[in-house]
């Protein structure tokens, strides 16, 4: 038996107590929700996958000062020296480093510019017929670039390349089915024909929405300064990396070698902000909890603290021990569950203002009922202890005058 | 026999000093009697009536509460005996302040599982009994200190019980108070209710058929006595013929 109506009655008449714990529920509700959304969204992207061997791949820039070498030829020089190290698997040149949060996007059509056409959006790296397998990214349909595709120049408008290798999410995004292998697609005025599909492939970006919408473009444009990507085996990267700065010195001396640095680094430096939002919030929801969960032991503690006679009087009437934490369990259930179902509602309401003031995808109902779950079971567990001692109370406080 | 303790004692135990609150205590109670038990402070009155009313357990002797042995019960047989067999009325009357009269009164039937019907049968007809069936919903705090006693004493009949431990029911009263208290449990014992009566009012003590004296935790002396010839006649007085309200 629960006695829900005496104890209703009860709560009705020392109402200040059980209107601020419902209340700490509520707000508890409302933000570990929200917050354990975020966490768990931050989780499933950083969880995602990148298309990327990263643990394989590391990236550097160079700074040529020099001003007695053709920079065209000196990168090839560079590229086949790189490929020569023990354990390199292979390398290119590229104007951007994916992951890092630097890189170069554009506009994709179907049909040139003034026509009508659908448009999507295009994040490209520049590379050789090598950036296939430096970029370690599985080609699922079509063909890697031939040497002869790849177009050394300054000036992609006029001196262009013809091809372009897209990911899926492009094909995807831009014709029906994915059946892009053969079509073209119009990037800054030039007709690309897309001669291979790649699986995934992200961009500089990969927090962006359409980061997945990417594609290695047959171009390169030497200049003073420039990013290497090398892909090594996962057990050399370290070693290469160690001697990368001498070996590239040796070969061309006038010029400086920095930001040597896994793509996975290069990622972690990205995230890190999101990363740490996330500890951050980890924190948050805990010590919510806690507080939550301390401020329902210790509303308990101070409520059996005011009834101890109250407590000796009802074991002295028959209450059993099971009776007495019965009482302060439903009671403690009542008010947690008027503020649980108000902090889930707050819940709803913070989530779409979150959605709207950054961008954040829309809370979904399962973290609430998840969340006002946990705190349920939370609340009863604070508040066992507590009754467990109430329980003990002696009946024969009911016959002490003090 | 309603209640019969045999050489109970009730010792407190601390790192060094043994304190006995009563010592080889003994005493019949017989069904249908009213018995007030007086003594000074400290005597073991309050440790008698705890005892008497399965508040605390005892070290060592034998109780039988209408022919349970009490001693082997567990915490929850013990509760389930004072809830069925023992009506509690309290010096402080103990009301629940967050209920009102009507829960409160109530609060014993719903520790017996009794249907929401019959609680409400049985709560009507005790508040009826003591004159209060129309400050049902009040809240104790609205009612004077002689109507919660006997709020007090309507919730210690409710479950219709054999057995009435009373402790100072007029200790907080006035004397027109105190005399309505007192009037409501002589008309309970003589409708077959055993009553037992813990009082330092002499003048109380005299209204009442038997009394008995606890002094140092032992019993001292029946005093007073009026047709119950089955109590120990070396214990028994005449009572005197001016005694009376």
């Amino acid at each position: 038996m629960l006695d829900i109506k005496p104890i209703l009655s009860a709560l009705r008449r020392s109402k200040v107590g059980a209107i601020l714990l419902l209340l700490q529920v509520a707000l508890t509700t409302a933000i570990v929700s929200n917050a354990i959304f975020m966490i768990s969204q931050n989780l499933s992207y950083l969880r995602e996958d990148t298309g990327y061997p990263q643990q394989e791949i590391f990236s550097f820039v160079v700074m040529t000062f020099g001003k007695d070498i053709d920079l065209d030829q000196q990168a090839e020089l560079d590229e086949t020296m790189i490929r020569n190290i023990p354990g390199v698997v292979n390398s290119t040149l590229s104007q951007a480093i994916p992951l890092s949060g630097g890189g170069s996007s554009a506009s994709v059509r179907l049909k040139p510019l003034p026509e009508t056409s659908k448009e999507g959006h295009l994040a490209y790296f520049y590379g050789d017929e090598n950036a296939l397998e430096t970029f370690g990214v599985k080609l699922i349909e079509g063909r890697n670039f031939r040497p002869e595709e790849v177009i050394f120049s300054n000036n992609f408008q006029d001196n262009g390349p013809t091809t372009i290798i897209v990911s899926k999410a492009l094909a995807q995004s831009m014709f029906d089915k994915g059946a892009a292998l053969g079509e073209f697609i119009y990037v800054e005025g030039r007709a690309l024909e897309i001669i291979g599909i790649v699986d995934v492939m992200e961009s500089a970006w990969p927090r962006a929405d359409d980061s997945g919408t990417t594609g290695i473009i047959p171009f390169i444009h030497a200049q003073n300064y420039q990013h290497f990507l090398v892909r090594t085996e996962a057990s050399e990267r370290a070693n290469v990396m160690n001697i990368i700065e001498e070996k590239m010195l040796q070969a061309y001396n006038k010029r400086v070698i920095i930001n040597v640095e896994g793509l996975d680094e290069s990622k972690d430096a990205y995230d890190s902000s999101d990363v740490l939002m996330m500890r951050m919030l980890i924190v948050l929801v805990v010590v919510l909890i806690l507080v939550t969960a301390l401020g329902i032991l210790g509303l308990t503690q101070f409520n059996i603290s005011k009834r101890t006679k109250q407590i000796g009087t009802r074991r002295a009437l028959g209450a059993r021990k099971s009776a007495i934490v019965r009482y302060f369990l439903v009671e403690n259930a009542l008010v947690c569950a008027v503020g649980l179902v108000i902090g889930s509602f707050g819940a709803v309401f913070l989530g779409k203002a979150l959605m709207q003031a950054y961008s954040i995808d829309a809370l979904t109902l399962n973290y609430v009922i998840f969340t006002a779950f946990f705190i349920f079971v939370m609340s009863l567990l604070a508040v066992v202890v507590p009754a467990r001692r109430a329980a003990s109370i002696s009946p024969s406080i009911a016959t002490r005058s003090i | 026999m309603m209640l019969k303790m045999h050489d109970i004692n009730k010792v407190y135990q601390t790192d060094s000093v043994q304190t006995y609150a009563l010592r080889d205590f003994s005493l019949e109670v017989n069904e249908g009697e009213f018995i007030a038990v007086t003594g000074p402070s400290g005597s073991g009155k309050t440790t008698f009536l705890n005892m008497a009313g399965l508040l605390e357990t005892f070290t060592s002797g034998q109780y039988t509460l209408d022919g349970i042995d009490v001693g082997e019960l567990s915490d929850n047989q013990r509760a389930d005996l004072r809830n069925q067999k023992i009506g509690f009325i309290f010096q402080g009357f103990n009301l629940i302040p967050d209920l009102n009269i009507f829960e409160n009164v109530e609060v014993p039937l719903r520790y017996r599982g009794v249907s929401s019907k019959e609680r409400k049968r049985s709560v009507e007809a005790c508040l009826e009994q003591v004159g209060l069936a129309s400050r049902a919903k009040h809240l104790p705090q609205q009612l004077s200190g002689g109507q919660q006693q006997r709020v007090a004493i309507a919730r210690a009949l409710v479950g219709k019980p054999r057995f009435l431990l009373a402790d100072e029911p007029t200790g907080n009263l006035d004397s027109l108070m105190a005399r309505q208290v007192m009037e409501l449990l002589e008309e309970i014992n003589r409708n077959g209710s055993t009553i037992v009566m813990v009082t330092h009012d002499p003048d109380l003590a005299r209204r009442v058929p038997r009394n008995i004296q606890v002094v140092d935790g032992q019993l001292a002396d029946l005093t007073l006595y009026q047709g119950q010839p089955e109590i120990d006649s070396s214990c028994v007085v005449e009572r005197p013929s001016e005694v009376g309200l």
